[in-house]
C-alpha cells in the first residue's frame, strides 16, 4: 500500500503535495505490483507496443493488450519468465540484446528499468484475483483513460507561431493548449470580446448577476494595463460569487431541503449546508478539505460545526418516512450515496455496477460495494451540536431550570396524554414486520451495528407517530377541558424556555465496528465485502483507522480521494470548474469519465489544469482567475460569416473553441437578473430558505422543495435534485415561453422595471431607453433602437407603454443569453 | 407545446440537421436527437421503431389502489375464510399498515360473468361490464412499490425510487407528437387540487430535459398554466409587444445565425400564440352534443369530474395528443383501509360510467382501433382486513385492463392464487406492462434509449417483455 493512501488526515496530503508525488513508495505485495502495472507498465506498452502488438497488428502472433494474450506469448512461446530477467526475451528485445524492439523507437533507459523492475517482481497483471480478469480477457483490456494518473505535461511550445498573427495570442498556459490544438486543426481564435461584452460575461460568470451600469462605466474608463485583471479580483472577493459557485456544486449533490416523497417533509435545518457550500466558495477553501469535510467531517474534524454541517451532503437523499421495508430503506440509502460519490468526486457513473458489473467500464459489481462498504456505517442523525460546550451548558442549566418551574404542569399534562401516546406507539409498532419489531424491543447495547441501524430508521416512523400533536379532539370528554387549560398555560410559559440550540442534520458513525457489506440482489452465495476503491484506479486496500466511536472508514475514503495524483478527483473538479467557464467541458460528460461519457477535448490541458489545480493548493479562485483571464474565455462570440463556414466544417460543434459559444442564462441568473435589473433584489444572504415567488432575494437562498419547485426557476431547467447534475438542460420550451409573456412573476418585474426607469431617467423617454438598455444588455441603445422604442413608448397610455416595453426586454434574447 | 422547440425546426438535409445540432449548446442528447430528427426529416424510422398498432396513449390512473378482489377478481376462498387468519401456506408480504395476520375480510360483491368472453366483474362496475369483450383484463399484475409513492412512482417511471422519466415522457421522446400545437403528454385529474402521489415527478422528466414532461390541462377556460395574457394586457397591447419582441429578437438573432436555439426561441413565441387559439378549443366540451355528454355522465354530478376527463382526453387524441394520463380519485381516493364498501362504492360511482363511455365513444368514432386504453392503479389490496372493514395495499397481485389498438378483445391473462394475494400465472411486473403499451405505440422498449450522462437509460429499466397474450 503507497505511503499516502495509509495517512489519515488531510493534512497530510497537502503536506504531500510539497515534497511531490515522486515521494511515493509503491509499496509491496500485489496491491504494490498491480499499482506499479496500471501506473508505469501499463502506459508503456501502450505507448510503445501497441502499435504492432495489440488489436490492429500482431506481429509475431504477440499481443501486449490483455493479460490473456500476453500470457499466451507469441509465435515462440512466452515472452517473459517472471521474475528472471535473463530468461524474459521481451527484456532482451527492449536492451536491443537480440531482437530491437520498438524497432524505431528504442525506450529510454528508465523506461527500460521500468520493465525490468516489474519482471523482476514477477511480471504481476492485475486481475488475477478479481473479476476484472473475467471481464478482461473478454475484451482489449486498454485501461480507461481516466484510470491513470494525469500525465506531467508541458505547455505546447508556440515558437512555430512566431511572425504569425497569433504569435503572443496566448496570455497563459491555457492558451497554450487551445491555440496549439486549433492550429493543428488549421482554425483560429477569434478576435477578443469587446470590454462590455467582457465585463457582462464575467460578471454573470463569477456572480451570477448583470453588471450594474456604474460598474460597466467605471471599466470602460479604466485605461490601466490589468483592469480587467482587476475586475476579475473584485468579482472573485464578492460575496455573490459565492451564492453563484455555491449553487454549480449544490447541482452535483443534488442538494433540496424536503424529503421528496408523499409527504415531502420540509427539513427546516438543511439551509446550513447550503451557507457551509456558499461560505466555503467565499473562503477559498481548498477542495481537499471540501470534500473530507463532505464525506467524513465527522471523522475528520469531531466537533467542528464547520464539519459537522459539511456531513449534511449524506444526508440530502430522499427520506420516505413510512416505509415498512425499513432493511430496503436502507439499502436503497446507502446505493443513493454511493452513486452520487461516485458521480461527484469520481465522475464514474458507478450506478451501472449495482445489478451487474459494469458493460462498459471496468467497475465490476464487487466494486460497487466496495465503495458502498464506506458508508455501510452511516447513523443518519438529525440533531448534532453546533454550539461550543460553554453554550451547550449554559443552554442546559437555563433549561433545566425552566424544566423545574413547569415540572407538575407538564408532569399533568403528560399523565392525560400518556394513555394515546401508548396507543399511537403501539400502533406504529405493529406495522412492521416481526423481525423489525424484535429489533424495536431490544435494547442497541444488545443488538450488532446493521440491527441498530435499521432499528434507528424504523424508531424514526415510531418517534413521528408517537410524538405528533395531540388535538384536543383526541382527548376523552372526562380530561378534555382540563387538557385545554393544561397546554393552553404551558404555551403561555413556552415564551420563557430557553430557545433551542441550532443542530445541524449529518451523520456519525453507528460505533467503531462496522455492520457487514455483501452484494445484495447476488444470486450467487458472497461474502462480507471489505471496503475499496475502484480497482481499476487503485487495487490496493485502504488502510482505515478506527476512533473509540468511529469506524475511519470514510476518512480513509476522503484521504485517497485527495491523494495527490488519484487520476480522476482533480480531473473532474477542474473539468467542471472549465464547463461553467466555457459551456461545456474539456470532457463534456461532467459526471462519467468512463467509455461511454464523452473524451476529452483537450486531454492534455485537463491533464496539466489537473496537476496545477493541486499544485496551486487546490483553490477555485486561483483556477478561475487563470481559465477567466486566459485569451480563449476573452474570445468573441462573433466571427465573420466567411471564417465561421470554414471553422463549422471542421469543428462543428466548436469543442476546439474558435470563437465563444453564445449561452442562454440558467434559471437562477434569469431570476435574479430580473430582480436586480427591476432594481428590487435585496442584500441578504444566506440562512433559512426563503419563498422564490414572493420574496426578491438571490434564487440561492430560496426554497428547494422536491415536489413543489418553484415554477419560475423550474420553467428554466432547474435541477430535479433527485439526481446529480454534471451539465444542466437547455430547453427551449413552450412552458417558458408562457411563462415569460402572460405569468404573473415577469409582469411584476416588467411594473418594477418601468417605476425604477421612472424614478431614475426622469421624464425623457429617450433617457428611459437609454438606462433600459445598460440596466438590462449592459450597453447604449443604437440610434434606431431608440427611435424604435419611442415610437413604441408613444402608443396609448405613457405608463402601460412603459411597462410594456420593460416586459418585452426581459422578454428578450439579448437578456437571456449571454456572448 | 412542452417541447423543445429545435427539435422542430425542419432541416434541409441531415448533414444541415447535425450541423445545427452541434453548433453550440450541448445540453441535449445529440445522439438519440440525431435518430429521432434524421428520422422524422429522412422518413426514416428511429432504430427503436416497430410497426405500431396504436397512435395514442389513455391510461386511466384509479389512484389509491382499486380492490382487485372486489371488482375483477373473485376469490371464493375469502368468503369461505371470512373473519380467519390466512393459512400459512401463503408466504408473508410486507404491507403497508403491517395487516398481514389480520383476518380475512370477505367481498361482497356479486359476481357476473359478461360478454362472449365470460370476464368476471362486480356488480360495482355494470357499465364496464357492457364492454366487457372490448377489454383485455390482466388479473396477474405485479409490482415493487409497498405505499402509494413507490406504487404511483414505479407505475409511471418504472422505478419505486425517484429521478426517472415517466413513461408518458418516453412516449414523446420516442415517438413524438402528431400536433405541434398542443403537448404531446397531457395530464388530467378528476379533483385538480388533490396532490397525486409523489406529485409532478409522476408526470415529470427526471434526467430528461424537462421539455418532454407532461402538462396538467386544470381549467375549462385556461387548461395551461399562463396560457393567456392577463385580461388587462391581451389583445392589441400584446400583439404590439410580441411584434416589437419579434424584431429586437431577429435583430439579435442575425449574427449569431449559427446558434440554432436562438431561431427556436423566436418561434416558441409564434407557438405560443398559436397554442392560445388552439388549446381553449379543444378543451371546449361544450361543442360536443347533448348524447355524448349524456353518455359519459356529465349532466350527474357524481360522474361529471370524471365524465369531463374522459370526454376531453377524447378530444385530444383525436388531435394527435399521444399520451393523456387521467388521475381518477386524485389525491390517493381509491385507498380504502377502512371503509371499503363507501370508499371503494363511491369510486366505481364516480368512474364506471365515464370509463366505459370512453371505450364506446372511441369506438363508435372509429378511435379505439388506434387508441391504446390503459385501466388500473398503483396496486391492488390485501384479502386481509384492516380496521375491520378496510384492506391494506397489496403489490404482489392485482387486476388492469387494456383495450384498443393492438390489444386482444376479450383476452383474459393470469391468475392470482387462491386469496388473490400473490400473482401466479402469466405474471406480467410493471416493466412488462410498460414494455406492453411502448409495443403498441410503436417502440421496441428494449431499443428505446436515452443517454443519461453516458449511460445509456431504458423505459424498463433494462428489464420488461412484452406480453404476447395480449397483442391482438
Amino acid at each position: 500500500m503507497g505511503a499516502f493512501g495509509t495517512r489519515g488526515a488531510w493534512a497530510v496530503a497537502i503536506l504531500a503535495i510539497a515534497i511531490g508525488s515522486q515521494a511515493r513508495a509503491e509499496g509491496d505485495g500485489d496491491d504494490g505490483r498491480a499499482r506499479f502495472f496500471e501506473r508505469e507498465v501499463r502506459p508503456l506498452l501502450i505507448a510503445k507496443c501497441q502499435q504492432c502488438h495489440g488489436p490492429k497488428k500482431h506481429k509475431g502472433g504477440l499481443r501486449l493488450d490483455s493479460r490473456a494474450a500476453f500470457e499466451a506469448g507469441g509465435e515462440s512461446g512466452p515472452v517473459v519468465e517472471p521474475g528472471k530477467l535473463d530468461e524474459s526475451p521481451l527484456i532482451e528485445a527492449v536492451r536491443y540484446e537480440g531482437l530491437e524492439m520498438p524497432p524505431d523507437d528504442r525506450l529510454a533507459d528508465d523506461q527500460v528499468a521500468i520493465l525490468e523492475r516489474w519482471v523482476v517482481e514477477g511480471a504481476v497483471w492485475p486481475g488475477a484475483a478479481g473479476p476484472v480478469v473475467a471481464k478482461a480477457e473478454e475484451a482489449v483490456d486498454e485501461p480507461l483513460w481516466s484510470t491513470i494518473p494525469p500525465a506531467d505535461v508541458r505547455p505546447p511550445s508556440l515558437e512555430g507561431l512566431a511572425g504569425t498573427a497569433w504569435e503572443g495570442w496566448a496570455r497563459n498556459p491555457v492558451d497554450a493548449f487551445v491555440l496549439a490544438e486549433l492550429v493543428r486543426n488549421k482554425l483560429a481564435p477569434a478576435p477578443e470580446a469587446s470590454r462590455r461584452e467582457l465585463i457582462r460575461r464575467a460578471t454573470f460568470d463569477l456572480t451570477g448577476l448583470p453588471p450594474t451600469p456604474a460598474e460597466v462605466a467605471a471599466f470602460l474608463a479604466d485605461e490601466s494595463i490589468d483592469a480587467y485583471e482587476r475586475l476579475i479580483d473584485r468579482l472573485l472577493a464578492s460575496p455573490a460569487y459565492g451564492d453563484r459557485w455555491g449553487r454549480h456544486w449544490l447541482d452535483v449533490v443534488r442538494y433540496a431541503e424536503s424529503d421528496g416523497h408523499n409527504a415531502d417533509a420540509y427539513r427546516p435545518q438543511a439551509w446550513r449546508y447550503r451557507d457551509y457550500v456558499v461560505a466555503s466558495f467565499n473562503a477559498d477553501k481548498p477542495y481537499d478539505r471540501f470534500t473530507a469535510e463532505q464525506i467524513a467531517g465527522d471523522e475528520l474534524a469531531p466537533g467542528d460545526p464547520d464539519a459537522t454541517v459539511a456531513t449534511g451532503f449524506l444526508r440530502l437523499g430522499p427520506y420516505e418516512y413510512n416505509q415498512r421495508d425499513v432493511r430496503g430503506q436502507w439499502s436503497n440509502i446507502l446505493d443513493e450515496t454511493t452513486d452520487v460519490v461516485g458521480e461527484a468526486f469520481l465522475g464514474l457513473s458507478v450506478a451501472c455496477a449495482r445489478c451487474h458489473d459494469h458493460k462498459f467500464d471496468p467497475i465490476p459489481q464487487t466494486d460497487y460495494f466496495r465503495l458502498r462498504a464506506f458508508f455501510a456505517p452511516v447513523l443518519p442523525r438529525d440533531d448534532l451540536p453546533l454550539c461550543t460546550v460553554a453554550e451547550q451548558n449554559d443552554h442546559d442549566a437555563r433549561l433545566a431550570a425552566w424544566n423545574d418551574a413547569t415540572k407538575d404542569l407538564r408532569a399533568e399534562i403528560d399523565a392525560i396524554e400518556k394513555p394515546y401516546r401508548e396507543y399511537r406507539e403501539h400502533d406504529a409498532v405493529i406495522k412492521f414486520t416481526a423481525d423489525v419489531q424484535e429489533l424495536l424491543a431490544t435494547p442497541d447495547a444488545d443488538l450488532p451495528p446493521y440491527d441498530r441501524q435499521i432499528k434507528a430508521l424504523a424508531y424514526r416512523q415510531i418517534v413521528f407517530s408517537r410524538d405528533a400533536v395531540l388535538t384536543a379532539g383526541a382527548i376523552k370528554k372526562a380530561d378534555r377541558d382540563r387538557w385545554q387549560a393544561l397546554t393552553d398555560e404551558l404555551k403561555k410559559r413556552a415564551a420563557t424556555r430557553p430557545a433551542a440550540l441550532p443542530e445541524a442534520l449529518g451523520v456519525r458513525d453507528v460505533g467503531p465496528e462496522a455492520p457487514p457489506t455483501i452484494i445484495e440482489r447476488s444470486r450467487k452465495a458472497n461474502g462480507p465485502i471489505e471496503p475499496g476503491f475502484p480497482t481499476a484506479v487503485e487495487p490496493s486496500p485502504p488502510e482505515i483507522r478506527p476512533t473509540a466511536t468511529s469506524t475511519g472508514r470514510r476518512l480513509a475514503l476522503a484521504s485517497w480521494l485527495n491523494e495527490p495524483d488519484n487520476p480522476l478527483t482533480s480531473r473532474v473538479i477542474v473539468n467542471r470548474v472549465w464547463q461553467y467557464h466555457f459551456g461545456r467541458g474539456i470532457v463534456a460528460t461532467a459526471n462519467d469519465f468512463g467509455r461511454m461519457g464523452d473524451p476529452p477535448s483537450h486531454p492534455e490541458l485537463l491533464d496539466w489544469l489537473a496537476r496545477r489545480f493541486v499544485a496551486d493548493g487546490r483553490r477555485f479562485k486561483a483556477l478561475h482567475r487563470l481559465l477567466v483571464t486566459s485569451s480563449a474565455y476573452r474570445q468573441s462570440a462573433f466571427r465573420p460569416e466567411s471564417e465561421a463556414e470554414e471553422a463549422r466544417s471542421i469543428d462543428p460543434d466548436d469543442r476546439l473553441l474558435w470563437k465563444r459559444p453564445v449561452r442562454r442564462l440558467e434559471a437562477e441568473a434569469i431570476r435574479d437578473a430580473m430582480l436586480a435589473v427591476s432594481g428590487e433584489l435585496l442584500p441578504a444572504r444566506g440562512g433559512p430558505a426563503v419563498d422564490a415567488a414572493t420574496t426578491p432575494r438571490r434564487s440561492v437562498d430560496c426554497k428547494v422543495v422536491r415536489n413543489f419547485r418553484a415554477p419560475v426557476l423550474d420553467a428554466f431547467d432547474f435541477p430535479d435534485g433527485f439526481n446529480s447534475t454534471g451539465a444542466r438542460n437547455t430547453t427551449t420550451a413552450v412552458t417558458q415561453t408562457l411563462l415569460l409573456i402572460n405569468g404573473p412573476w415577469t409582469l411584476k418585474r416588467a411594473g418594477a422595471l418601468a417605476a425604477r426607469l421612472e424614478r431614475e431617467a426622469g421624464d425623457d423617454d429617450r433617457a428611459r431607453v437609454a438606462l433600459a438598455f445598460r440596466l438590462a444588455f449592459a450597453r447604449e441603445p443604437e440610434n434606431d433602437e431608440i427611435d424604435e422604442a419611442v415610437a413604441f413608448l408613444r402608443r396609448g397610455d405613457r405608463r402601460e407603454a412603459l411597462v410594456d416595453y420593460c416586459h418585452v426586454l426581459l422578454n428578450s434574447s439579448e437578456f437571456l443569453y449571454l456572448d | 407545446m412542452t417541447r423543445a422547440v429545435p427539435h422542430f425546426t425542419t432541416p434541409t438535409s441531415r448533414r444541415e440537421w447535425l450541423l445545427k445540432a452541434a453548433a453550440g449548446f450541448g445540453a441535449l442528447p445529440l445522439f438519440d436527437l440525431m435518430a429521432r430528427e434524421s428520422a422524422a426529416a429522412s422518413g426514416e424510422a428511429p432504430p427503436w421503431a416497430i410497426p405500431a398498432r396504436a397512435d395514442s396513449c389513455i391510461f386511466l390512473f384509479m389512484e389509491g389502489g382499486p380492490s382487485h378482489l372486489d371488482l375483477f377478481d373473485p376469490k371464493p376462498l375469502l368468503n369461505r375464510l371470512a373473519g380467519k387468519p390466512i393459512p400459512p401456506s401463503f408466504k408473508p408480504v410486507i404491507t403497508s399498515m403491517g395487516e398481514f395476520h389480520s383476518p380475512i375480510l370477505p367481498s361482497r360483491r356479486k359476481w357476473k360473468r359478461h360478454g362472449d368472453s365470460g370476464a368476471w366483474i362486480s356488480d360495482w362496475l355494470p357499465n364496464t361490464a357492457e364492454i366487457a369483450d372490448d377489454l383485455a383484463i390482466i388479473r396477474s399484475c405485479w409490482a415493487d412499490g409497498v405505499n402509494h409513492v413507490n406504487g404511483v412512482g414505479q407505475m409511471n417511471t418504472g422505478s419505486t425510487l425517484i429521478g426517472r422519466p415517466s413513461l408518458g415522457s418516453w412516449v414523446d421522446y420516442g415517438l413524438g407528437t402528431a400536433n405541434q400545437n398542443l403537448p404531446a403528454f397531457v395530464v388530467l385529474q378528476d379533483y385538480p387540487q388533490s396532490r397525486v402521489a409523489g406529485g409532478p415527478r409522476n408526470w415529470g422528466t427526471g434526467f430528461m430535459p424537462a421539455s418532454y414532461q407532461g402538462t396538467r390541462f386544470d381549467g375549462v377556460d385556461v387548461p395551461v398554466a399562463d396560457l393567456r395574457p392577463p385580461a388587462a394586457i391581451a389583445g392589441t397591447r400584446q400583439k404590439a409587444k410580441l411584434a416589437l419582441l419579434d424584431r429586437m429578437n431577429r435583430r439579435h438573432m442575425a449574427p449569431r445565425e449559427d446558434q440554432t436555439e436562438l431561431d427556436a426561441r423566436i418561434k416558441s413565441y409564434e407557438l405560443a400564440f398559436r397554442m392560445q387559439a388552439e388549446a381553449p378549443e379543444a378543451v371546449d366540451l361544450s361543442l360536443e352534443s347533448a348524447e355524448t355528454r349524456a353518455l359519459y355522465g356529465m349532466d350527474d354530478p357524481v360522474t361529471e369530474p370524471m365524465a369531463r376527463n374522459c370526454l376531453l382526453a377524447r378530444r385530444l387524441v383525436e388531435r394527435g395528443v399521444r399520451f393523456v394520463q387521467i388521475y381518477c380519485g386524485a389525491g390517493s381516493r381509491w385507498d380504502s383501509h377502512q371503509d371499503l364498501e363507501g370508499k371503494h362504492g363511491l369510486r366505481c360511482q364516480a368512474s364506471d360510467r365515464p370509463v366505459a363511455a370512453l371505450v364506446k365513444d372511441l369506438k363508435r368514432r372509429g378511435l379505439l382501433e388506434r387508441t391504446l386504453v390503459v385501466w388500473g392503479g398503483e396496486f391492488g389490496r390485501t384479502p386481509m382486513s384492516e380496521k375491520g372493514d378496510g384492506r391494506d395495499h397489496n403489490a404482489s397481485g392485482f387486476t388492469m385492463w387494456m383495450a384498443g389498438g393492438g390489444i386482444k378483445p376479450g383476452a383474459a391473462v393470469g391468475a392470482t392464487d387462491e386469496a388473490g394475494l400473490y400473482a401466479v400465472e402469466d405474471r406480467l411486473h410493471v416493466h412488462d406492462i410498460h414494455a406492453t403499451i411502448l409495443n403498441r405505440l410503436g417502440a421496441d422498449h428494449a431499443r428505446l434509449i436515452y443517454r443519461n450522462q453516458g449511460r445509456p437509460e431504458r423505459p424498463t429499466v433494462n428489464e420488461g417483455r412484452v406480453c404476447e397474450k395480449l397483442l391482438a
